[in-house]
C-alpha cells in the first residue's frame, strides 16, 4: 500500500516535471538572445473594441463578454456621465472619423498586426491604416514635452514577460466604441506573456487619476494568425473613395487601361540582371552577427527636392527647388509618354493640388515614401527588413524568397520582397494600386508600376538608395533615381496627419471654384 | 524660462538651415503668390499639430476691430526637433508675421517668417527652401 502510493507520487512528480519543462521549453519560441519570440501575425478573438465591458448587441455592435478584471470600470462621478454621453454619440468615436485609435485600443481591434523583434526595438505594424508602434527596449527614456495619439512605449523584460510602459498620450482617443475614455494623464503598463507558441496573454493596467478612482486592468489573449502577411485597411482613403471626396483616376488606377500589362521586351535594366554596379564604398560598414550589412537605424533621406519634382528644377513660389535625383536616363529628365506629360502639366495646376493623395494624408507609396522630407526607421529582425515611416506608414519586406501576391491584389504600398546581392539589399515591389503620385507637382505612376530598390551601405552612417521604376503605361523606358539616406541620432515621433489636416478644405475650395468657373 | 527661450531661438536659427520642413501638400497650390501679406498682431492661440502647426493672431484693423487670422507653419515635429515646446509661444505675445494668403480668400496664410518685438526672427518652417533661411 505504501509502496504503491509512493510509486504514484513519483510518477506524478515526473509527469508534473515533464509538463512544466515542456511548456517552458518546447512550447515557446525564443529569439537568438533567449527572449520569448513574439514575432508573427496576431489578432484578438473578442469584442473588446466594441465595449471593454459585458454588452449585448446594438446596431453595428455585436455582443461580447467583457475583458475588464474585477468589476466595472471605476469612473469618477463626472467621468461616468461623460462616458454615457459618449456612448450616445458614437459619431464622435475617433475611429468613426478614421483617427488614430491609440493604445491599447489598436491592440484589440478586429484587424491583425505583426510583431517584429530586435534586441533594441519591438515594432508592431497594424493592418489598420498602416499604423505602427515602436517599443524601445534599449533603455532610452521617453521624450518629454510632447504627446502622441499612440503614446510613447518603453519596454523591458521581466523574466519571460515583456513589460511596456506607455506614456505621453493625448486626450483624444477612446478605449472602445462604447465611449470608454481617458484623459492626457493616462499611463499604461502592458504585459505580454507567451502561454504557448500561438498565444500571448495580454494584460494592461490603466491609470488615469483625472478620470478613474483607481487603476484597473484588462486581460485577453492574442492569437497567432495563419495568414502569411497582412494587407492594408486605409480607413480614411476607403471612406473618401466611398463618399466621393477622393475621386478615382481611371488613367492610373488598377485595373485601368492596359491591364494586364506586359513589359516591352526591349526594356532592360529593371530587374537587376543588367550591368548594375554597386556604388563606391567610402568607409567601413556595420554588419549583423550573420555578416550581412546592418542597415538598422534612424535615417533622414536627403531627397534632393524629389517631392517637388524628380528632375533638376528651380524654386517656384512656395515649391522648393531640387538638385535632380534622376540618374538614368542620363539627361535627368523623366521619360514620360506624351499623354503623361500633358497629365503631369495639368496636375501641377492649383486646382489639382487637392488630388495629390498625400494632401489627403494618404500614404506616399513607393518610391515616394523614401524621398518625402520625413524620417524613417529601419529594423532588421530575422528574415525581414522593416521600414517605419514617421508619416504613419510602414513597409515590411520579407527576405525569404516568397513569390509576390496574386496580381489582382493591389495595395497603396505594394508587395515588397527583398534579397541580398552581395552587400546590397534588392527590394522588388509589385502589386501597386496606381493611386499614388510621385510628388506634389503631379509626376505620374500607374498600376503598371514595378519598382526595384537597392539599399547599399557605403559607410557606417550612409545608405546609397536607388530605385528603378518600370511603368510601361506612363513611360517610354525604365528610369532610376538615387539619393542618400543619412543616419542620425534621433527617434521617430508621430505624424498624425488627417486628424488635424486643415489644408485639404482650402485645396477643395480652390478645386471647386475652378470647376464652377469652367461650368459657366 | 526666458533664458531657455533665448537658447531655443539660437537652436532654431541653426537648425532651420539643415532641417527640411515636411510639407504634405502643395503650398503653391494652396497659397497665392499675388497676395503677399505682412501683419502684426497678438497671438491668440498656437495650435500644436501635425502635419502643420497653426498660429492664430488678432490683427486690429483701421476701424479698431480685431480680426483673427490663421497662419500655417511647419509641423509640430519639426518645431519640437528645433527645440520648441507647446508652451513656448504663449497667447498675448506680439509678433510680426509675413507670408502669403490662401487662394480661397479665407483669413488663412502661409508663414514665411515670424519676427518678435525685439527683432529676433523665427523661421516658420512652412517651405523647405524659404528665402528667409538662406
Amino acid at each position: 500500500m505504501r509502496s504503491s502510493s509512493r510509486t504514484i507520487l513519483v510518477y506524478g512528480l515526473m509527469l508534473a516535471c515533464v509538463t512544466v519543462c515542456c511548456s517552458r521549453q518546447a512550447a515557446i519560441p525564443r529569439t537568438a538572445d533567449g527572449r520569448p519570440d513574439l514575432q508573427g501575425i496576431w489578432q484578438v478573438r473578442n469584442r473588446a473594441s466594441y465595449n471593454l465591458e459585458d454588452h449585448v448587441a446594438r446596431h453595428g455592435m455585436p455582443a461580447g463578454t467583457g475583458v475588464v478584471q474585477g468589476g466595472p470600470i471605476p469612473y469618477q462621478e463626472w467621468a461616468a456621465k461623460r462616458k454615457i454621453e459618449n456612448a450616445a454619440n458614437r459619431q464622435n468615436d475617433p475611429l468613426a472619423n478614421c483617427y488614430l485609435p491609440g493604445v491599447p485600443r489598436i491592440m484589440y481591434m478586429e484587424f491583425p498586426f505583426q510583431i517584429f523583434q530586435t534586441p533594441d526595438h519591438i515594432a508592431m505594424t497594424f493592418e489598420w491604416s498602416q499604423v505602427h508602434r515602436t517599443v524601445y527596449t534599449n533603455g532610452v527614456p521617453a521624450p518629454e514635452g510632447i504627446d502622441f495619439w499612440m503614446g510613447d512605449s518603453r519596454g523591458r523584460w521581466e523574466g519571460d514577460t515583456l513589460v511596456v510602459e506607455v506614456s505621453d498620450h493625448n486626450d483624444r482617443t477612446w478605449f472602445d466604441m462604447a465611449g470608454n475614455f481617458h484623459s492626457e494623464e493616462l499611463t499604461l503598463v502592458e504585459r505580454y506573456t507567451m502561454v504557448n507558441a500561438d498565444t500571448i496573454q495580454y494584460e494592461v493596467t490603466i491609470t488615469d487619476p483625472k478620470v478613474f478612482t483607481r487603476p484597473w486592468t484588462i486581460a485577453m489573449m492574442l492569437h497567432r494568425s495563419e495568414a502569411a502577411r497582412i494587407f492594408e485597411y486605409q480607413c480614411q482613403a476607403e471612406a473618401e473613395e466611398a463618399n466621393g471626396a477622393f475621386e478615382p483616376d481611371p488613367k492610373t488606377w488598377y485595373p485601368g487601361p492596359g491591364a494586364p500589362v506586359t513589359i516591352p521586351a526591349e526594356w532592360k535594366g529593371d530587374t537587376g540582371e543588367s550591368a548594375w554596379k554597386p556604388p563606391a564604398r567610402k568607409g567601413a560598414i556595420r554588419r549583423m552577427p550573420d555578416g550581412k550589412p546592418d542597415l538598422q537605424g534612424y535615417y533622414m533621406p536627403d531627397g534632393g527636392g524629389g517631392n517637388y519634382g524628380l528632375g533638376k528644377h528651380e524654386q517656384d513660389f512656395l515649391t522648393p527647388g531640387g538638385r535632380g535625383i534622376i540618374v538614368d536616363p542620363p539627361d535627368g529628365i523623366l521619360p514620360m509618354q506624351a499623354w503623361a506629360k500633358l497629365e503631369a502639366e495639368d496636375r501641377k495646376t492649383p486646382e489639382r493640388g487637392y488630388d495629390d493623395p498625400t494632401a489627403h494624408c494618404f500614404v506616399a507609396g513607393v518610391p515616394r515614401s523614401m524621398y518625402v522630407p520625413s524620417p524613417l526607421q529601419i529594423l532588421q529582425p530575422p528574415g525581414h527588413l522593416v521600414i517605419l515611416h514617421e508619416r504613419m506608414s510602414w513597409r515590411t519586406i520579407p527576405l525569404d524568397g516568397r513569390p509576390h501576391l496574386p496580381d489582382h491584389i493591389r495595395l497603396w504600398q505594394g508587395d515588397s520582397i527583398g534579397r541580398w546581392e552581395g552587400d546590397t539589399l534588392v527590394v522588388d515591389t509589385a502589386n501597386l494600386n496606381g493611386k499614388t503620385w510621385l510628388n506634389e507637382v503631379g509626376e505620374i505612376v500607374s498600376h503598371a508600376e514595378r519598382v526595384v530598390e537597392r539599399f547599399t551601405p557605403i559607410d557606417a552612417d550612409t545608405i546609397h538608395y536607388e530605385a528603378t521604376v518600370t511603368d510601361p503605361l506612363v513611360y517610354t523606358r525604365p528610369w532610376t533615381i538615387a539619393l542618400p539616406l543619412n543616419r542620425q541620432k534621433d527617434e521617430l515621433l508621430e505624424v498624425a496627419c488627417h486628424e488635424d489636416n486643415q489644408d485639404l478644405a482650402h485645396l477643395k475650395d480652390i478645386r471647386d471654384a475652378a470647376r464652377a468657373k469652367r461650368r459657366k | 524660462m526666458r533664458t531657455r527661450r533665448v537658447a531655443l531661438f539660437l537652436v532654431a536659427t541653426i537648425a532651420a538651415i539643415v532641417l527640411p520642413a515636411a510639407a504634405h501638400h502643395s503650398f503653391s497650390a494652396e497659397y497665392d503668390s499675388a497676395k503677399p501679406l505682412k501683419m502684426s498682431g497678438k497671438v491668440t492661440e498656437m495650435r500644436w499639430a501635425n502635419p502643420h502647426a497653426w498660429i492664430y493672431i488678432d490683427v486690429v484693423g483701421k476701424d479698431g476691430k480685431a480680426v483673427n487670422w490663421a497662419w500655417e507653419t511647419g509641423g509640430a515635429n519639426a518645431l519640437y526637433r528645433r527645440g520648441w515646446r507647446k508652451e513656448d509661444l504663449v497667447a498675448g505675445t506680439m509678433i510680426v508675421i509675413d507670408g502669403f494668403q490662401a487662394r480661397n480668400g479665407s483669413r488663412t496664410a502661409n508663414a514665411t517668417s515670424i519676427t518678435f518685438p525685439d527683432g529676433r526672427k523665427l523661421f516658420a518652417g512652412s517651405s523647405s527652401q524659404n528665402p528667409a533661411t538662406k
